[in-house]
C-alpha cells in the first residue's frame, strides 16, 4: 500500500472518528475517493456529490456515490453545479432520477465566479453577491444539517 | 457533521467545500476543512493567501506506525493524536477555519 495514502487515510479515520461533534468537518475529496477507507466512511456523516450537466460529470458522481455506498456511507445527496438553463435542470434530473440519486439543490452557473477563481481569490470574499456563493450559503443550512434532507 | 465532498476535477466541488465551510465558520461552528484532493486548492477558495498556503506542510509518513499483531503479522496504525497534528500542521484562515492539507503527503521536500 502506498503509504502517503496510508497515512491520509489513517489521519482521516482518527479525525474523523475522535473529533468533537460540534466541529464541522469538511472533506474535499478526489472523485475516487481513494482516502476513504472502509472504517473511516462509516464515520462520514454525508457524501455530497457535486456535478454539472454533462454526461462525463454525471457519470462521475453516480460512480461516487455508489463507492460511497459500498464504505458505509447511507447520506448521499447530489448537489448540481454551473447550471444554466431548464434543459440542464431537466438534464440533472432525470440522470439522478434514474440512478435513485438524491438531488438537494442547485447552483447557477455564474461568470462572476470565473473571474474570483482566476484571481485565486476567496469567492466568499471577492463576490459575496454573486448568484453562486448565494446560492451557495443558502444550501449551507441544508447540507450540514444532521438529518438528511430532501 | 462530517461532511465528504466530490466530483469530477471542474466540477467546482472545491468552491463549494470552501465556501461552505466559511459560511459555516460564520454561523459560529468550530469548522475543521481538510483538501484531500492530489491537486490542492482549497486554500484559496477559504480566503487563505498564496504565501501562507504554500508554507503549509504536508502529513509526515512517520506518523504511522507499523504494529505486529498476534498472530505475527503487521498491520500500519496512525500512531499520532489528531489534536496535535491538527495543531502543529493546520493552519487557520479567515472566519477561523482550520485548514489541514492531505494532498502534499509524501511529496513533502520534493518541491
Amino acid at each position: 500500500m502506498c503509504s502517503a495514502h496510508a497515512t491520509v487515510r489513517g489521519f482521516l479515520g482518527e479525525i474523523v472518528a475522535r473529533a468533537a461533534s460540534d466541529r464541522h468537518i469538511i472533506v474535499d475529496m478526489e472523485a475516487g475517493l481513494e482516502h476513504l477507507s472502509r472504517g473511516t466512511g462509516r464515520h462520514v456523516s454525508r457524501l455530497v456529490a457535486v456535478l454539472e450537466p454533462y454526461y462525463r460529470s454525471m457519470e462521475t458522481a453516480r460512480n461516487v456515490a455508489a463507492l460511497a455506498g459500498e464504505l458505509g456511507i447511507d447520506d448521499v445527496v447530489v448537489v448540481a453545479n454551473k447550471v444554466r438553463d431548464d434543459g440542464d435542470r431537466r438534464a440533472i434530473a432525470d440522470f439522478c432520477r434514474a440512478h435513485g440519486m438524491r438531488l438537494v439543490g442547485e447552483i447557477p452557473f455564474d461568470g462572476a465566479l470565473a473571474d474570483v477563481e482566476r484571481s485565486g481569490q476567496a469567492p466568499i470574499d471577492a463576490a459575496p453577491d454573486s448568484r453562486s456563493v448565494q446560492a451557495i450559503t443558502a444550501l449551507a443550512g441544508r447540507l450540514a444539517d444532521e438529518a438528511p434532507s430532501g | 457533521m462530517r461532511i465528504a465532498i466530490a466530483g469530477k476535477g471542474g466540477t467546482g466541488k472545491t468552491t463549494v467545500a470552501g465556501t461552505l465551510a466559511r459560511v459555516l465558520a460564520r454561523g459560529g461552528r468550530e469548522v475543521l476543512a481538510i483538501d484531500a484532493d492530489t491537486n490542492p486548492n482549497l486554500a484559496s477558495v477559504l480566503g487563505i493567501p498564496g504565501e501562507q498556503a504554500r508554507d503549509i506542510v504536508g502529513l509526515p509518513r512517520t506518523l504511522m506506525e507499523r504494529q505486529t499483531r498476534e498472530d505475527g503479522t503487521t498491520k500500519v496504525v496512525f500512531a499520532a493524536d489528531p489534536e496535535a497534528v491538527l495543531r502543529d500542521y493546520g493552519v487557520t484562515g479567515p472566519d477561523g477555519v482550520r485548514l489541514m492539507v492531505m494532498g502534499r503527503v509524501g511529496h513533502g521536500g520534493a518541491g
